[in-house]
């Protein structure tokens, strides 16, 4: 189980002056500060898809980087399986598998070297890696260019290599920040089944998105985030009681705090 | 560490552009630049020995001896002067290489008139051996000229040679090929090494940082399970080993070529300098060159890791080579000696250390306190990379 609970963040603003007009009228920044997330707070049971929803700039990334380790929250605690996140980053490293659609691979390295390097990084075993290769490469079906270099992938080829990296020490919370952006429809249906496939084995998932449809389709749970606040956290069926017909509608009402 | 290290490594080798700079480019272009010039160079001196000068001479019938002998001579072309011309402005319109002026009363009995004095008129801008050639033509003269001179006085030879030079003053250079040729060499060598290792760490460095960010690696490297000083370690020694490797490669085809163009020329010099040279030098100069490399790795990995594209890492690089242009620059001037302040001079002090082994003068008790004292700077500087390695405001900047 993952429990986030009343969690923030802020970051120095250098200089105020070279902000936008937008950032400038946001109500999160005060004085020096931008407090991108002020106070998040959700919660995914075991084998549930949580999705979270936000304009752009509501602190989404920020959140999943927290849950991730990549940033150290201001306050609030992440608790995975009751251990804490902030107090022990590295046992919740090993065990979340982190994948965002601007998630890269190393081009020269080969798909096979890219996932293999991740796997040794988590301290796995030559032969664990291996067979763990062999596996996934059989469900997301990497077989012709897992021995080719991944400057030479397509989008949905580099996606299938991203996401059997993420997945190689078989992680028991998967975090994916905006999977589908900027990916054609084929290469998101590959992380939409991904999505599905880890339901199905019961390892929870959060994921953000701007896709409703998405939502509709995998998802539990329903967050949403509005200028660093969770303005919306409850099952995806009270979520589509909002506005019974609209999700759109739905995700409008829940902003507006109706 | 070393997971991370050896993957880098496999990145580094596998990109045509670094390796290109890495090892092609010191390879081909060092005996390609030093061949250019000694080529050109040598050409350009044959040319000057060769080619024919025009050239006119007022009253020729004073000194008919040596009007004869330059027109006799080979390469040299008589032009008649007109009458009214000023030579100053003759010569500079480039219509004659030179134009010699004998005085009125020369004579080749200088019991007579003294000293002569011929004015030789030529465009010195541009490299020319118009002075040497027609030396040679007028020694012969003025030697036979002296030497009767003598007879008719009743001097002797030993007296010709105590009039002509009084007191001597015999040269007696105590320095060996080695300490002198080493002088010049070995503030080269350090300008040329240091550079090599910042410049063969460079590509590297901004790839193992920025690139990562750029690609959008970096963030699922910053949260697996390991420490984060171990990446920065592994990045920091790849950036080390690049530099290093650039730099040893180019010294080693420096010296090929060095060995190459000594016994092919026979030049007597080079080969006692680099046979003076014994390995534990070699090995020397190749330690001290540790914590120099290790104070590069970690500047450029900062730098690296704090730009947030490709470009930008590069465009923070650059001034770097200024930085450490100036103080090896210091190293090579004459009359800067590894001591007092220039010994605690950092990078400085390094440079005239490898001088100093280079020559074969080194006192081996002040390498410690060098080693010492660059060795923590070095140390210092990884610390930070490590610590700036843990600074979110660096990280997602």
């Amino acid at each position: 189980m993952i429990k986030i609970s009343h969690l923030a963040k802020k970051f120095a603003v250098e200089n105020p002056k070279k902000l936008s007009e937008q950032e400038r009228q946001d109500p999160r920044l005060s004085g020096k500060y931008f407090h991108s997330v002020q106070d998040v707070s959700l919660t995914c049971q075991k084998g549930e898809v949580l999705g979270l929803l936000g304009p752009n700039g509501a602190g989404k990334t920020t959140t999943l980087r927290m849950l991730s380790t990549a940033l150290k929250p201001d306050s609030g605690d992440i608790e995975i399986d009751g251990v804490s996140v902030v107090k022990k980053p590295l046992v919740a490293r090993k065990a979340i598998g982190f994948l965002s659609g601007a998630t890269g691979l190393y081009g020269r390295l080969t798909g096979r070297e890219n996932i293999a390097y991740f796997g040794q990084l988590h301290g796995m075993t030559t032969q664990a890696i291996n067979e763990k290769i062999d596996q996934l490469s059989e469900v997301l079906d990497l077989h012709t260019f897992l021995d080719r270099k991944c400057d030479n992938y397509s989008t949905g080829m580099k996606q299938k290599t991203a996401i059997a990296r993420s997945v190689i020490h078989d992680p028991s919370l998967v975090v994916l920040d905006e999977p589908t952006t900027g990916l054609d429809i084929m290469a998101a249906q590959t992380v939409l089944d991904f999505i599905n496939s880890l339901k199905e084995k019961g390892v929870p998932v959060i994921f953000s998105t701007h896709h409703l449809g998405e939502v509709g389709e995998l998802c539990d749970r329903v967050t949403v985030i509005n200028h660093g606040r969770s303005v919306f956290n409850d099952t995806v069926e009270t979520f589509k009681n909002l506005a019974p017909g609209s999700l759109h509608q739905a995700f409008l009402n829940s902003l507006a705090g109706k | 560490m070393w997971k991370v290290f050896l993957k880098e490594l496999k990145e580094v080798v596998r990109d045509k552009k670094t390796m290109f700079f890495m090892i092609l480019l010191p390879l081909l272009l060092f005996p390609v630049i030093i061949g250019g010039v000694a080529y050109f160079s040598s050409k350009a001196a044959k040319d000057a020995q060769s080619e024919t000068l025009k050239y006119a001479i007022v009253n020729p019938q004073s000194a008919p001896e040596l009007t004869t002998a330059i027109r006799e001579s080979e390469g040299f072309e008589a032009i008649q002067m007109p009458e009214d011309a000023d030579i100053r402005e003759w010569v500079k319109t480039d219509q004659v290489d030179f134009v010699l002026k004998v005085p009125g009363n020369f004579s080749t009995d200088p019991l007579q008139v003294n000293q002569n004095q011929l004015q030789l008129y030529y465009n010195g801008a541009g490299f020319n051996a118009i002075k040497s050639r027609l030396n040679t033509l007028i020694e012969p003269i003025a030697d036979r000229v002296q030497r009767e001179a003598f007879a008719r006085l009743n001097v002797t030879e030993e007296q010709q040679a105590a009039l002509i030079a009084p007191i001597a003053l015999e040269e007696v250079n105590v320095a060996d090929a080695r300490e002198n040729i080493g002088e010049i060499v070995g503030g080269m060598v350090a300008y040329v090494v240091f550079i090599l290792c910042l410049q063969g760490g460079m590509i590297p460095a901004a790839d193992l940082g920025a690139g990562e960010k750029e690609r959008g690696t970096l963030e699922t490297l910053l949260i697996s399970p390991i420490d984060r000083n171990k990446i920065v370690l592994g990045k920091f020694l790849t950036i080390a080993v690049a530099g290093v490797t650039t730099a040893l490669i180019t010294v080693i085809s420096m010296a090929i070529w060095g060995v190459l163009v000594g016994q092919g020329l026979a030049i007597e010099a080079i080969n006692k300098f680099l046979g003076a040279i014994d390995l534990m030098d070699l090995a020397l100069i190749f330690f001290m060159l540790i914590p120099v490399v290790a104070i590069f790795s970690a500047l450029l990995l900062s730098l690296s890791i704090y730009a947030k594209t490709f470009k930008e890492a590069q465009g923070y690089m650059g001034p770097l080579v200024m930085f450490v242009i100036v103080p090896v620059i210091l190293a090579t001037l004459p009359g800067i000696e590894l001591e007092g302040v220039w010994a605690w001079v950092p990078l400085t002090n390094v440079a005239l250390a490898m001088k100093e082994l280079i020559k074969g003068t080194m006192d081996y008790y002040q390498l410690i306190g060098i080693f010492g004292s660059t060795a923590i700077i070095a140390g210092l500087l990884l610390g930070f990379c490590v610590h700036w390695f843990n600074k979110e405001k660096v990280l997602f900047r």
